[in-house]
C-alpha cells in the first residue's frame, strides 16, 4: 500500500524522504514483493503452470479470492502441508500485496481438452440446477472474492472439490453444501467442463 | 436472499483495482465527461415530494416515496402503445446482469450497471454526458450477482452505494466524488446492491449479507456530509419473539420448538450473526415521518437449529421514525425461516380497504411465498393476503440432508421484483417465478464472513419452469388476471395512467399490458434479458418508457448492455 500510496500523492522531494523511510522500515524484515512472489514459483510454476497438476495456478486469479485464501491458511480454517506455513509468515499487507501481484498475471493456458458434448450437457444440467454461475459468473471467470475456475488444472479441482465434500476444506461451508448438494457423477463432469473451458 | 457474471474488460479493471479508496479520493476514481444538456435543476424536497404527480421526471427508484410505481402522464397510453418503438439505445461497457431503475432529472437520466458503475446520459437522444466507474476493493462478497439497482438523485448529488459497501456522492453535473463513506466491512460479508433513498436531507440505505452471517442494517446518512445521522439494527438484541408456530396465512412450520429452547439455553441469542439484509428502498410516510420496508432472511438460510427463535426481524415488514430510526411496529411473515422464501420485493403504501371494508392507509408486499400481504400502515398488523399467485406445494416441508421438495422454491414467488400499483383500479402487478426445487440442509458453524448457506436449493431440472404477471386487487385479496410467461419472471413493473402495465421477460420480450384486462398490447425483443423495472419520464413534451436490458446472472438469462428508450411517434 504505502508505494501505491506515494506514487498517488506525486513527485517532490518530501515524498522522496517519505519513500525512503518506509522502503528502510519494511526492508528491515521483508523484501520486495518480485522476490517474495519468487518463492511461490517453486510449486505454482516460474511461469504460471505449476509442474504437480493437483497444485493450483494462482496467476491472474482473482485478487480478492487469492488474499482471502492466504488469509485463512494463515487462520487456519483452510489448511494444507505445504501452503499453511508459507501463510503463516506472512502478514496481511503482504497478503494483498501478493494477491494484487498475481492477479495481474495473465492466466496460463494448460491446453485441457474441451469436455465431449454429453459431459458438457450433464455438466451443464447440473451447474443450472444449483446456480454455480450467479456467482462465479458467465464464463466462470470469477470476480472478487469469487474464484475463476475457467481452464484451472482438472487435478486441482477434483481434489478441491472432494475436500469441500469431506470439509478438509473448511474456510467456505457454503460451498461444501453445494457440492454435498450434487451428486459425485454430476461433480466428475463438472470439473471435466471447467478444466476444458 | 434476492439471488441474482462477467465480461473480461471488466475482469481486467478490476484486477488493476486496489485495496481502500476513502474519502476525498476524487482523483483515483475514473471519470469520463463528454457533452453537457439540459440545465441538471437542484433536485429540491419540494421536487421529491410531489414525484407522484410529476408528468416530466422520474425522481425516485420506485417512482414515488410511496412506492406506488404508477407514472402520470398519459400521453403513451392503450390507445397508441401499438406505435411504441425505440427512440435510441445506449451500450454500456458492462455486459452484466442490468437491474437498474433510471432516475430521470429535467432531461438527464441516471443509470447504472453491474460492478456499480454511474451513467448520466442525455434523456432526449442517449447519449453519455460523464462516467462514474467506482474503483473497487479486492474484496467483495455478494450473493447473487454483482448487481447494482440505481441511484438517488438529491441537490446536486447523486448517490451510489457499492458492491464493495461504501456510499459515494457524486457531483450530478461531473461525476466527480464529492464524498464517500464506508458502511460496513466486505470481509465480514457486506455488499451493497439497493438504490439509496434521499429525503429530508438524509440517504438512507440498508445492506445485503443474509448469506453470510452479517448483522442486517438500514441506516440513514447526512446527504450533504456523509456523516451517520442513525442505525437501526435490523436484527434487535432479543431475537427470539414469540415462538410463533404458523406462518401470516395461518399455515403451521412444523418447528420443534422444545428443541429451540434447548439450543437457546446452550447458545444463547444468535442476534450477532443472524443475517436480516435489507434489499429494496424502504417506502416514506411524509404525513406521518415514518418509512417502511422488509427484511431479508436469517443466517444460515437452511439450517435453523443454530439460530433458536423467531429470528427477529427477519422476513418482516418493519416501520421506522424518519427522524430517528426508532422502532414503530413490524410484522413477521415467517418466523424462524428455513426455506429463504423471505421479503424482498420493496414495500408499498397506497390507500387499502381496511378490515371493516373503510379506506385506510396501508402497505404492501409481495413475498417469495407468491402471496400479496395487504398491512395497516398504523401498526403493520396483516389485514389480508392475496390469492397465491403460484403453485404451493408440501408448504411447509423442512429441508433435509437429501433434499425435500417444496414450491415455491427459493427464490419465490416475486424475488426482489419491485410491483407496481394503479391506485384507480385498486391493483397491484406482481411478477412471479415458478421453478420447483428441493431444499436440503447441512450444518457449519458460523464461517466469519464466508458464505453460509446451512444447505442448499437446488432447481429441479426435469420439472417444467414458468413465471406469470399477476395483477391483484389488494382490496379484496383476489386475483384480477394472470398472464403466464415461458419463463420464471425477474426484473420489475411499471404501470402508468395510460392504462398501461410494462414488464420484461429473460427472453429478451418487453411486454406492454391492458392494466385493466392483462391483454398485451405491445412487444419488442431486446436481444438480451429485459431483467430491470422500467421507469418512464417526458422531455420537451414527449413522453418516453426506458428500461435495461442486461439479463439476470441468478436466472442465468442472456448478458447485454442496453439501456433503451422507446417513444410513439
Ligand atoms: C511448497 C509448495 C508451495 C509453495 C512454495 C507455495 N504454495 Fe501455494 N499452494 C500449495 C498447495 C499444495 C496448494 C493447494 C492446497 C490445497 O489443495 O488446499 C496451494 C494453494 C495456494 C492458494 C489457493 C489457490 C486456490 O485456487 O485456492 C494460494 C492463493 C496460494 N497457494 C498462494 C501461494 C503464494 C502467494 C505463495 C508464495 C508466497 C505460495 N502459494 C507458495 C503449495 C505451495
Ligand atoms: C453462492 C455463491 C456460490 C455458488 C452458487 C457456487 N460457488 Fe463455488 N465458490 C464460491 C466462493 C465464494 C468460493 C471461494 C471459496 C473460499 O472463499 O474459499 C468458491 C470456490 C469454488 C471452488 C474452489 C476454486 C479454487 O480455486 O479452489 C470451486 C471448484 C467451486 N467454487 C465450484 C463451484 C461449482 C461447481 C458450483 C456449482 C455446483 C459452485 N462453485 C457454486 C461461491 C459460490
Amino acid at each position: 500500500m504505502s508505494s501505491r500510496t506515494a506514487r498517488r500523492a506525486g513527485g517532490g522531494a518530501q515524498l522522496v524522504a517519505a519513500i525512503v523511510l518506509v522502503a528502510s522500515v519494511v526492508g528491515a524484515q521483508s523484501q520486495t514483493i518480485e522476490e517474495k512472489a519468487s518463492s511461490c514459483g517453486a510449486c505454482h510454476g516460474e511461469a504460471g503452470i505449476p509442474q504437480d497438476k493437483t497444485k493450483p495456478m494462482i496467476w491472474g486469479q482473482q485478487e480478492g479470492y487469492l488474499y482471502l485464501q492466504l488469509r485463512d491458511f494463515k487462520r487456519g480454517t483452510r489448511k494444507n502441508d505445504e501452503m499453511s506455513p508459507i501463510a503463516a509468515a506472512l502478514e496481511r499487507e503482504d497478503m494483498l500485496a501478493l494477491a494484487a501481484y498475481f492477479a495481474q498475471k495473465p492466466w496460463p493456458s494448460l491446453e485441457q481438452a474441451r469436455a465431449p458434448a454429453e459431459v458438457a450437457k450433464r455438466a451443464l444440467v447440473a451447474i443450472g440446477s444449483v446456480g454455480c454461475t450467479g456467482c462465479h459468473l458467465g464464463e466462470f471467470q470469477g470476480d472478487g472474492s469469487v474464484p475463476r475456475l475457467a481452464g484451472q488444472s482438472r487435478e486441482y479441482l477434483a481434489k478441491t472439490i472432494a475436500d469441500f465434500r469431506t470439509r478438509e476444506r473448511g474456510n467456505n461451508p457454503g460451498m461444501s453444501d453445494l457440492m454435498n448438494a450434487t451428486s459425485e457423477d454430476d461433480l466428475a463432469a463438472i470439473v471435466e467442463y471447467l478444466a476444458g473451458r | 436472499m434476492a439471488r441474482s457474471g462477467i465480461g473480461s474488460p471488466i475482469a481486467g479493471a478490476l484486477a488493476l483495482a486496489i485495496a481502500v479508496a476513502t474519502m476525498g479520493s476524487a482523483s483515483s476514481q475514473e471519470v469520463k465527461s463528454a457533452v453537457k444538456y439540459g440545465d441538471m435543476t437542484t433536485v429540491s424536497q419540494d421536487l421529491l415530494n410531489r414525484a407522484e404527480s410529476d408528468g416530466n421526471n422520474f425522481l425516485l427508484t420506485n417512482g414515488d416515496y410511496w412506492q406506488r410505481r404508477y407514472y402520470p402522464n398519459t400521453q403513451i397510453n392503450t390507445a397508441n402503445v401499438a406505435r411504441l418503438h425505440p427512440a435510441w439505445i445506449f451500450q454500456t461497457e458492462v455486459k452484466e446482469s442490468l437491474e437498474t431503475s433510471p432516475i430521470i432529472v429535467d432531461g438527464v437520466m441516471y443509470v447504472t450497471t453491474s460492478f456499480s458503475h454511474v451513467y448520466a446520459l442525455n434523456a432526449r437522444t442517449g447519449e453519455e454526458i460523464w462516467h462514474y466507474k467506482h474503483k473497487l476493493g479486492p474484496v467483495t462478497t455478494f450473493c447473487c450477482g454483482p448487481n447494482n439497482r440505481g441511484v438517488a438523485a438529491y441537490g446536486d448529488m447523486v448517490y451510489l452505494a457499492t458492491l464493495d459497501s461504501k456510499l459515494v456522492a457524486l457531483d450530478a453535473k461531473t461525476g466527480n466524488v464529492m464524498w464517500q463513506t464506508d458502511l460496513a466491512d466486505p470481509e465480514l460479508g457486506y455488499s451493497e446492491t439497493m438504490a439509496p433513498t434521499a429525503v429530508n436531507g438524509k440517504i438512507l440505505i440498508g445492506t445485503n449479507g443474509g448469506e453470510y452471517g452479517i448483522r442486517g442494517f438500514l441506516r440513514a446518512y447526512d446527504a450533504k456530509t456523509g456523516k451517520l445521522l442513525w442505525n437501526f439494527n435490523t436484527i434487535p438484541d432479543n431475537s427470539v419473539g414469540v415462538w410463533a408456530e404458523k406462518d401470516a396465512t395461518g399455515r403451521d412450520m412444523h418447528r420443534d420448538i422444545a428443541a429451540e429452547k434447548a439450543q437457546l439455553a446452550k447458545s444463547g441469542d444468535p442476534f450477532k450473526t443472524l443475517g436480516g439484509g435489507v434489499w429494496q428502498n424502504p417506502a416514506v410516510d411524509l404525513e406521518t415521518n415514518r418509512i417502511y420496508f422488509v427484511v431479508g432472511n436469517p443466517s444460515p438460510d437452511l439450517d435453523g437449529s443454530v439460530r433458536p427463535g423467531d429470528n427477529l426481524y427477519t422476513d418482516s415488514l418493519v416501520s421506522l421514525d424518519l427522524n430517528t430510526g426508532q422502532y414503530v411496529c413490524h410484522f413477521q411473515y415467517i418466523a424462524h425461516d428455513i426455506w429463504d422464501l423471505d421479503a424482498v420485493s420493496p414495500a408499498i403504501i397506497t390507500t387499502v380497504a381496511g378490515k371493516d371494508g373503510k379506506p385506510i392507509k396501508g402497505v404492501i408486499h409481495a413475498g417469495k411465498t407468491g402471496h400479496v400481504y395487504v398491512h395497516d400502515a398504523k401498526d403493520c398488523s396483516l389485514i389480508r393476503f392475496s390469492e397465491a399467485m403460484v403453485p404451493q406445494e408440501n408448504m411447509w416441508t423442512l429441508p433435509t440432508k437429501d433434499g425435500a421438495r417444496m414450491l415455491p422454491g427459493a427464490n419465490g414467488g416475486v424475488e426482489w421484483s419491485p410491483m407496481a400499483t394503479n391506485p384507480v383500479l385498486g391493483l397491484a402487478y406482481a411478477i412471479n417465478l415458478h421453478q420447483p426445487m428441493t431444499y436440503h440442509v447441512a450444518n457449519a458453524p458460523y464461517p466469519q464472513g464466508k458464505l453460509w448457506l446451512g444447505g442448499a436449493f437446488k432447481v429441479i431440472p426435469t420439472e417444467e419452469q414458468w413465471g406469470n404477471v399477476t395483477a391483484v386487487d389488494y382490496n379484496t385479496g383476489k386475483i384480477r388476471w394472470q398472464v403466464k410467461t415461458p419463463q420464471p419472471m425477474i426484473g420489475g413493473v411499471l404501470a402508468t395512467a395510460g392504462g398501461l402495465v410494462f414488464t420484461g421477460e429473460g427472453n429478451g420480450q418487453f411486454k406492454a399490458y391492458d392494466a385493466d384486462t392483462g391483454s398485451i398490447l405491445w412487444k419488442f425483443q431486446a436481444g438480451a434479458g429485459v431483467n430491470a423495472p422500467p421507469s418512464s419520464y417526458t422531455v420537451d413534451g414527449k413522453q418516453y418508457i426506458v428500461v435495461g436490458a442486461g439479463g439476470n446472472v441468478q436466472l442465468d438469462y442472456k448478458r447485454g448492455d442496453a439501456i433503451i428508450a422507446f417513444t410513439v411517434d
